[in-house]
């Protein structure tokens, strides 16, 4: 891991937080969309979050030297997935997309849920921004000493 | 000698406070990564065992190296099985940054304190 390890690790976290707070909008803003991109009731999306391996360079020291010896690559953006629950079903006779028995599907989102999961991203996002400015203020006292 | 062992050692604090950092930013960068288990680099009792060895204090300075290894005292606190308490990890982040920031502060003082005895001010 370089000197600005800790600055990379926290820039991962930042962009994973951000990507949360993406989808999470995205699926607030279709949660009365009946017609997605496929014709179907719009389908809740998520982003699964994985533990980043290391640089090429922490790996191959970590097996030649035995034991870890880097904190990783921070957080990875392994996918972002749709939500498998089926939609809800809600009986509204004269809508356009209702079906013959007069019920509409409407998309699985569950606004308060999202608002949770958007308050959630955006406490972790400003958490790694705390430890950014943390490692940057490490970073220029260290660069004192040679004053 | 122009740096003794206390100067060699609040070096490798300095260092050691660095790799702790980075552990700290990860496990912070992975608050909401499920089944996660929280990084620790305990540079502390790794630097006072060096500490303890008497004359060979400074070569066991010397051939120290911290290395991040999974907390396993931390108990899993969550339904994802995460041991990451975001809480915990943002105050071990300011406790580390103020001792990085004392390790500092001495070893600049100790640099102004030989400057100043060899005429160059201080």
């Amino acid at each position: 891991m370089s000197m600005f390890g800790g600055l990379e690790i926290s820039a991962s976290g930042l962009t994973a937080e951000r990507l949360r707070m993406d989808v999470t909008a995205e699926n607030l803003a279709n949660a009365q969309t009946t017609r997605g991109a496929n014709g179907q009731p719009y389908r809740r999306k998520e982003v699964i979050l994985q533990e980043a391996p290391g640089s090429f360079g922490a790996t191959l020291s970590s097996v030649m030297g035995g034991g870890q010896n880097s904190s990783g690559g921070g957080v990875h953006v392994a996918g972002v997935v749709e939500d498998s629950t089926p939609p809800k079903r809600i009986y509204d006779p004269g809508h356009p997309d209702a079906d013959a028995e007069g019920y509409v599907s409407m998309p699985n989102v569950d606004t308060v849920s999202e608002m949770v999961d958007l308050i959630s991203a955006s406490r972790a996002y400003e958490a790694n921004v705390t430890a950014m400015q943390a490692a940057k203020q490490m970073f220029s006292r260290t660069l004192e000493l040679l004053r | 000698m122009l740096f003794d062992v206390t100067q060699l050692a609040l070096e490798r604090a300095i260092e050691g406070a660095g790799k702790r950092h980075e552990a700290l930013a990860a496990n912070i960068a992975n608050a909401n990564t499920p089944g996660y288990q929280r990084l620790e680099v305990d540079f502390h009792s790794a630097l006072a065992s060096a500490m303890d060895r008497g004359d060979e204090t400074p070569s066991a300075l010397e051939r120290l190296s911290f290395k991040p290894a999974k907390d396993q005292a931390a108990g899993v606190t969550r339904a994802d099985g995460s041991t990451v308490d975001i809480d915990t990890e943002a105050a071990q982040l300011a406790v580390n940054a103020l001792e990085q920031q004392a390790a500092v502060q001495v070893a600049h003082t100790r640099i102004n304190i030989l400057k100043a005895a060899m005429g160059v001010g201080g």
